[in-house]
């Protein structure tokens, strides 16, 4: 059976999983070996991409980025937060900020695959199909 | 000024109704699109046949996802596909794909996701009805008993249908098999019966065809038109049977009668076959995929008839399937045939020596509507059937040319008027009591003075005659169903006085 991606950076996740940064060094000499041995190389930038998300679910960390259209204070960015904490409900959060003019003003939270669209154009677009009802 | 102020108060109003409010959304990405199929990437939460919605420059374009794999959503796009681009945002509805249901509905002709395509306007929505739905249960429901009318006269004489069956019609193409379905919606007509019809990648020539021919009978007051052309993408083929059946349900859940024709599945498994092989799914027989058998058993266990403390309602399919060659033998039509309560085979040789409808009276069969034929009927069918089929083995056998004694040369006679009576014209249906009087005075020997090439007029003119004279005789007929000894003789009388008055009948 093929070994996919996501397979082989979870057993990586697990063989790293305690171990002092001697051991890990060693641990990833051997998991290169075996990607050699197995063909797999190629598919290593693919389980880079996985091994980080798996490192992100199992610590508890939430890549989030939140869309404003002026930018956020520093007191709305730490309310995002602890916000974003509790909706996905994980432990840590490490939010990108990003300034886009075309929602006119509010904001577009976006973590993982949920986004969470409070921004002014969606809402003035929902009032316009609903007066045209 | 009041209407300003009106106006300006209603939008008042409306703009403090409206909340302000942001709900969390579940989104992925389109990483592959073609042939009316997007593979997405995300979209972690979606379930199975859930709606999508694909934002796109033009606006929202909708799809459903059908494959679920571990990285990936396979998801079939029910419109315009060009209009998305690699990497466009996908967005879960959270709801199974829905169409709107209402009595604004009937007269008009939809597409599968209920808009309209005849320009007569909006469609007001009483209410959405999913698409995919699990059929009702044993409880729910009842033994077929109330007879669905085609008005054509072979069907309800020795094939009868019963309100809640589902009877295949199954031919090669051109010989009849969508007449059928039309003529029996065209019977409907005052018999309090919803009609569906459902054209599964049929020319939109014919249906535009066949749309006035009904306006014309006034059928569309009740029949409600669905139609996935032959343009069409094949999602849109694909849930089009399911979309009519859920706007049956609608009429159903009303404790009302709906009859709905697929016109045909055959067209509907090739598009499914595409879907499946373009999802990748594994080939199987004719290279349709391994779930075939339940895309139309799931489809056909909604038709049913539904016991009086479930509303009462009933949903008769008449399922269409084309043969290649007259081979009933293949994937499509065995499984079908083993779904269905019975199928009509038309057959080309009747079709091309002129006896239209083409049905063949010994392959077609009827399982459950027996039980619900009104008596009357059930008195004259019965000899009938067994006419039929004596008439067709002596035929056989008398093309041997060897003498023949009287009572055999007696059954061939009356066979063939039998052969005549069943030809009829395309829409032209024949109420049922007249269909009663006629089949009355064949097996009563009234008909066998008549030459065989006059039983057509012998037939019209005694429809005439009796709605003339004999109006209180077939209402007795269609009001009580029954045939008693003194109707018998009224009825015989009736013939005996029509027959008085012909020249062309044999001294």
């Amino acid at each position: 059976m093929k070994i996919t991606p996501k397979q082989s950076a979870l057993s990586l996740y697990e063989a790293l999983e305690e171990k002092s940064a001697g051991q890990i060094k060693a641990v990833i000499k051997k998991f290169v070996e075996l990607l050699a041995r197995d063909n797999m190389l190629g598919a290593s930038d693919k389980i880079i991409v996985q091994f980080v998300k798996i490192w992100h679910e199992k610590q508890g960390l939430v890549e989030a980025e939140a869309i404003s259209a002026n930018g956020l204070s520093q007191a709305n960015i730490k309310l995002l937060e602890n916000y974003i904490i509790k909706l996905a409900g994980a432990k840590t959060v490490s939010l990108n900020e990003k300034i886009d003019k075309n929602i006119l003003g509010g904001v577009v939270i976006r973590y993982g695959d949920k986004i969470l669209d409070a921004s002014l154009k969606t809402q003035l677009e929902e009032l316009k199909e609903k007066m045209v009802k | 000024m009041s209407t300003k102020d009106f106006i300006i108060e209603q939008l008042k109003e409306q703009i403090a109704d409206f909340k302000m409010s942001a709900k969390q959304e579940t989104v992925g990405r389109v990483i592959e699109i073609g042939d009316g199929i997007a593979r997405i990437e995300g979209l972690d939460q979606v379930m199975m046949s859930e709606m999508l919605e694909f934002k796109t420059a033009k606006g929202a374009i909708f799809g459903v996802a059908l494959n679920l794999e571990e990285d990936r959503v396979g998801a079939i796009i029910l419109g315009d596909y060009l209009g998305i681009k690699q990497g466009d945002e996908v967005k879960c509805l959270n709801k199974i794909l829905q169409v709107p249901a209402g009595d604004g509905i009937i007269g008009r002709v939809v597409n599968p996701l209920g808009e309209p395509l005849d320009g007569k306007g909006e469609i007001a929505a009483a209410k959405y009805y999913p698409v995919e739905k699990i059929a009702p249960g044993v409880i729910a429901r009842e033994s077929v008993k109330q007879p669905v009318q085609t008005g054509i006269k072979v069907i309800d004489a020795i094939i009868p249908i019963g309100r809640g069956q589902r009877e295949l019609i199954i031919g090669d193409r051109q010989i009849g098999k969508s007449a059928i379905a039309i003529d029996t919606i065209i019977n409907q007509k005052g018999q309090n019966m919803k009609c569906i019809y459902v054209a599964i990648g049929q020319k939109e020539s014919k249906v535009a065809g066949l749309v006035a021919k009904l306006e014309q009978a006034g059928a569309l007051d009740y029949t409600t038109v669905v139609l996935a052309g032959a343009s069409d993408p094949a999602s849109l083929l694909y849930i089009a049977p399911y979309a009519g059946t859920a706007l049956a349900e609608y009429f159903l859940d009303k404790g009302q009668d709906v009859l709905i024709v697929y016109d045909d599945l055959s067209k509907h498994a090739a598009a499914y076959r595409e879907i499946s092989l373009l999802l990748r799914r594994p080939p199987g027989r004719e290279a349709y995929p391994g779930d075939v058998f339940y895309l139309h058993s799931r489809l056909l266990e909604r038709a049913c008839k539904l016991s009086a403390e479930y509303g009462g309602g009933s949903i008769t399919a008449l399922p269409i399937i084309e043969t290649q060659a007259g081979d009933m033998s293949a994937y499509i039509p065995t499984n079908v045939i083993s779904i269905t309560d019975g199928q009509i085979y038309l057959m080309p040789e009747l079709f091309y020596q002129g006896s239209r409808p083409a049905v063949d009276a010994g392959l077609s069969v009827s399982r459950v509507g027996s039980s619900a034929q009104i008596k009357a009927m059930k008195k004259v069918a019965g000899k009938m059937k067994l006419e039929a089929a004596q008439f067709r083995e002596l035929a056989a056998f008398a093309q041997f040319g060897s003498e023949l004694d009287k009572d055999t040369k007696a059954k061939l006679e009356r066979g063939r008027r039998l052969q005549e009576i069943f030809k009829q014209g395309q829409y032209s249906p024949v109420p049922v009591a007249n269909q009663i009087l006629i089949f009355f005075s064949l097996i009563n020997g009234l008909a066998d003075d008549v030459p065989v090439d006059r039983i057509s007029d012998f037939e019209l003119g005694l429809y005439k005659y009796a709605s003339a004279s004999g109006a209180k005789i077939l209402k007795e007929i269609a009001e009580k169903k029954d045939l008693s000894e003194k109707l018998e003789t009224e009825m015989k009388g009736l013939i005996n006085d029509y027959k008085n008055g012909l020249e062309y009948l044999i001294k």
